[in-house]
C-alpha cells in the first residue's frame, strides 16, 4: 500500500500535538486541510498567527489578554478586595458569564496532580500569595473543580494562605461532583458564589 | 431482563455470531475448547465491560484480528441496544446509539451474575477478592457507588505518588488525605449496610444447597476500626518508610464464618466450593430484590463439580430465575448436563466458533459425511 507523502505525515504529526486529537483525527483533519482550496488554509494558518501574536497571559492575574495588565485587572469598577482562584483561564470566561462576582481574579493554570507530576511549583501560587497578602484584599474565594484533585488544591491553598490575613472561602458544593465550572450553567455557577463558605 | 440478541465479530475464537435468545434456560453443550466458556465471557462484558477471566480487552480479540466487536440487544424495561468495539488504538461503547461517556450511566443496562470454578477464590483467596465481591453488588445496586468508588481510588493513587517523592509535601499529603477520609467514610458505610443484608441471604442459599445445618455468615472486617483520620495520622511514620497508604477502606475485608468458625481455615474444598455457590447465589437474590427482576445468571462448569445433593440444592434457584422471565446460560459438556431439567431446557451445540439450535428432542446432533447432503432430496 502507498504511504502518505512526508508531507502529510509531518502535518499529521504536528495536528496530533493539539489536546484532544487523536491519531485518527489528526489525520483526518491533515487529508481535509491538503485537498481544501488554498484559501481557506492560508486565511486559516494567518488568523493562527494573529490570534496567537495577540493574546498573552496577564502578568498579575494569569487571564487571556491583549493588552497587559488586563480590563479585568485594571477596571476600578471591580472590587479590589475579593480575589476569586480559578484553575483555567476559561473559568474566568464562565464566571463572567454567569454575571454575579465583581471583584478580580486569579488563574492558577491547573491543579495539583501527583499522578501527572503537576506539583504546587507548577501553578501560580506564589504569585497568589503576594496578591493576598497585599493589604486591599480581605477574601479570597476559591472557585475550583469538584473533583478530587481540585479538592485537595483547595485544602493545600488554604493552607498556604493562613498567614496572609485574608479570609479563604470556597465556592457552595451545587456544582456536580467530580467536575470543572465549565460545566456548570450561569445560575448554578452564580448561586455557587453565594453560597460560599469559609474552608 | 433478558438478553434477546448476541452479535460478535472476532471475538475470542468467533470469528462472526449472530444469535437471538428467548427468555428461559439455555445450555451450550460441546466438548473441550469449542467456546462455551467465551459466549458467557461476551455476555458479561456486555453486563460488566470486564471479563470474568480478569484478563484485559486485547486476549479477547480473534488472534490476527485488530479488534474485537460485542453488541447484544437487552429486553426488559424497554429495549436497549448496545455496541462494544474494542482494539489497541480505539474503543467504542454506545448504548441505543449514543455514544456512553460516564460508565455509571451504562452499568445495569444488563445485569449478569457469573457461577465459575474461580468462584473458589471468594473463599480461599486474599481480601481484594472478597472486596471486588461487595463493590461489584454495590456498583450495581447503589446510585453513585461507583463513582465514589473510582474518586476514593483516585485519592488514593495520588496519595500514594506523593508519599513516593523523595522530599515530603506534608501540606500536599494532607490536602489529599482529606479526600481520601471523606470518600473512604462514604464507602466504609455503604459496606457496613450491605454485608448485613447480603448475609442471611447467603445463609439459606448456603443451607439449600449444602442440605445440613451449618450456618454460613459474612461480617465485615473494615481496616478502619474508630476514627480514619485519627488513626491514618497514627500511622504516618510506618507511611514514610513504607511510601504508600496502609490504612483505609482499600484494605478491607469480609470474613465467612461457618459456624462461627473462619471458612477460609476451617473447611474443605467441597465445602468451600458450596459456599461460594451460596454467595452468588445471595448476589443473584439481592439483585432480584433490589430491581425486581432476577439478574441473567451465567453458570460455567459449575455443574460437573457438584455431587448430585448439591445440584439437586441449585436447580430450584435455576429454575426460579427462568420463570420469572429472567434468563440462564449454562455451559455443559455431554456427560454432565442437568437432565433433571429435561424439557425445559433450549439447548445449543457449540463447535469451534460456531452456535447451532439443537432440535427439542433430539439427541447430540449426527455430523454430517460428506457426499451425503444430497440423498433423498
Ligand atoms: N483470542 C482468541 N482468538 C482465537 N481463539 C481463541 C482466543 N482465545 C481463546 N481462543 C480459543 O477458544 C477456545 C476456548 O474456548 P472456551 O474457553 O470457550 O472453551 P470451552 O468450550 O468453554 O471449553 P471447556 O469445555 O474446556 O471449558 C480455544 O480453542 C482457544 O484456542
Ligand atoms: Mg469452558
Ligand atoms: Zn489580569
Amino acid at each position: 500500500m502507498a504511504s502518505l507523502p512526508d508531507p502529510v505525515v509531518r502535518l499529521v504529526a504536528a495536528l496530533g500535538r493539539l489536546p484532544g486529537i487523536g491519531p485518527r483525527s489528526a489525520e483526518r483533519l491533515a487529508l481535509h486541510l491538503v485537498q481544501a482550496d488554498p484559501g481557506l488554509v492560508r486565511d486559516l494558518s494567518a488568523v493562527m498567527n494573529f490570534a496567537r501574536e495577540r493574546i498573552k497571559t496577564c502578568s498579575v492575574c494569569g487571564s487571556l489578554t491583549e493588552i497587559e495588565p488586563c480590563d479585568l485587572c485594571v477596571s476600578t469598577s471591580r472590587d479590589p478586595t475579593l480575589l476569586c482562584v480559578v484553575e483555567r483561564a476559561l473559568d474566568v470566561i464562565s464566571l463572567e458569564k454567569s454575571g454575579t462576582f465583581k471583584g478580580r481574579y486569579h488563574v492558577l493554570g491547573g491543579k495539583l496532580s501527583p499522578l501527572n507530576g503537576v506539583g504546587p511549583e507548577d501553578l501560580r501560587i506564589g504569585e497568589l500569595e503576594k496578591r493576598a497578602a497585599a493589604s486591599e484584599v480581605r477574601e479570597v474565594i476559591l472557585a475550583l473543580g469538584t473533583d478530587v484533585e481540585g479538592d485537595a488544591t483547595g485544602h493545600y491553598l488554604a493552607s498556604r494562605l493562613v498567614g496572609c490575613n485574608v479570609r479563604v472561602t470556597r465556592i457552595a458544593h451545587g456544582l456536580p461532583a467530580g467536575s470543572g465550572l465549565e460545566f456548570a450553567d450561569e445560575l448554578t455557577l452564580s448561586r455557587a458564589l453565594e453560597g460560599r463558605r469559609e474552608l | 431482563m433478558h438478553l434477546a440478541r448476541l452479535r460478535l465479530r472476532d471475538f475470542r475464537n468467533y470469528a462472526k455470531l449472530d444469535a437471538e435468545f428467548v427468555p428461559g434456560f439455555h445450555l451450550f453443550l460441546g466438548r473441550n475448547a469449542q467456546g462455551k466458556t467465551n459466549i458467557l465471557e461476551a455476555i458479561y462484558l456486555l453486563a460488566t465491560l470486564r471479563s470474568f477471566r480478569g484478563v484485559g480487552g486485547g486476549q479477547m480479540i480473534r488472534h490476527g484480528a485488530k479488534g474485537y466487536f460485542a453488541g447484544g440487544t437487552v429486553v426488559g424495561a424497554g429495549e436497549h441496544e448496545i455496541k462494544a468495539y474494542w482494539s489497541p488504538h480505539e474503543r467504542q461503547l454506545t448504548l441505543n446509539a449514543r455514544p456512553v461517556r460516564k460508565l455509571s450511566e451504562y452499568l445495569g443496562t444488563l445485569r449478569a451474575v457469573v457461577f465459575c470454578t474461580e468462584d473458589l477464590q471468594l473463599v480461599k483467596g486474599a481480601p481484594r477478592i472478597r472486596r471486588r465481591f461487595l463493590d461489584l453488588l454495590l456498583a450495581q445496586t447503589r446510585p453513585g457507588y461507583l463513582s465514589l468508588l473510582l474518586r476514593y481510588t483516585q485519592a488514593l493513587r495520588s496519595r500514594n505518588a506523593l508519599l513516593k517523592q523523595s522530599v515530603a509535601d506534608d501540606a500536599q499529603l494532607d490536602g489529599f488525605t482529606r479526600g481520601l477520609v471523606e470518600l473512604g467514610n462514604e464507602l466504609m458505610s455503604a459496606r457496613r449496610e450491605l454485608v448485613p443484608r447480603i448475609s442471611p441471604l447467603a445463609r439459606l442459599a448456603h443451607r439449600r444447597v449444602s442440605q445440613d445445618s451449618e450456618d454460613l455468615k459474612l461480617e465485615y472486617r473494615p481496616c478502619i476500626k474508630a476514627d480514619f483520620l485519627l488513626e491514618l495520622r497514627q500511622s504516618r511514620g510506618r507511611e514514610r518508610v513504607l511510601r504508600t497508604t496502609l490504612l483505609g477502606p482499600h484494605r478491607d475485608d469480609v470474613e465467612l464464618m461457618l459456624d462461627d468458625r473462619a471458612a477460609a481455615q476451617f473447611t474443605s474444598e467441597g465445602q468451600k466450593r458450596t459456599i461460594a455457590l451460596a454467595l452468588k447465589m445471595a448476589q443473584a437474590e439481592y439483585l432480584s430484590g433490589i430491581h425486581g427482576t432476577p439478574p441473567v445468571l451465567l453458570i460455567d462448569d459449575v455443574m460437573g463439580e457438584l455431587d448430585a445433593q448439591r445440584r439437586a440444592g441449585l436447580v430450584p434457584l435455576l429454575q426460579q430465575a427462568h420463570r420469572a422471565g429472567g434468563q440462564v446460560f449454562m455451559t455443559c459438556t455431554e456427560e454432565n448436563w442437568p437432565r433433571e431439567l429435561g424439557r425445559e431446557i433450549i439447548r445449543w451445540e457449540v463447535n469451534s466458533g460456531s452456535l447451532t439450535a439443537v432440535a427439542p428432542g433430539a439427541v447430540a446432533p449426527i455430523p454430517k459425511m460428506p457426499g451425503q447432503g444430497a440423498q433423498g432430496e
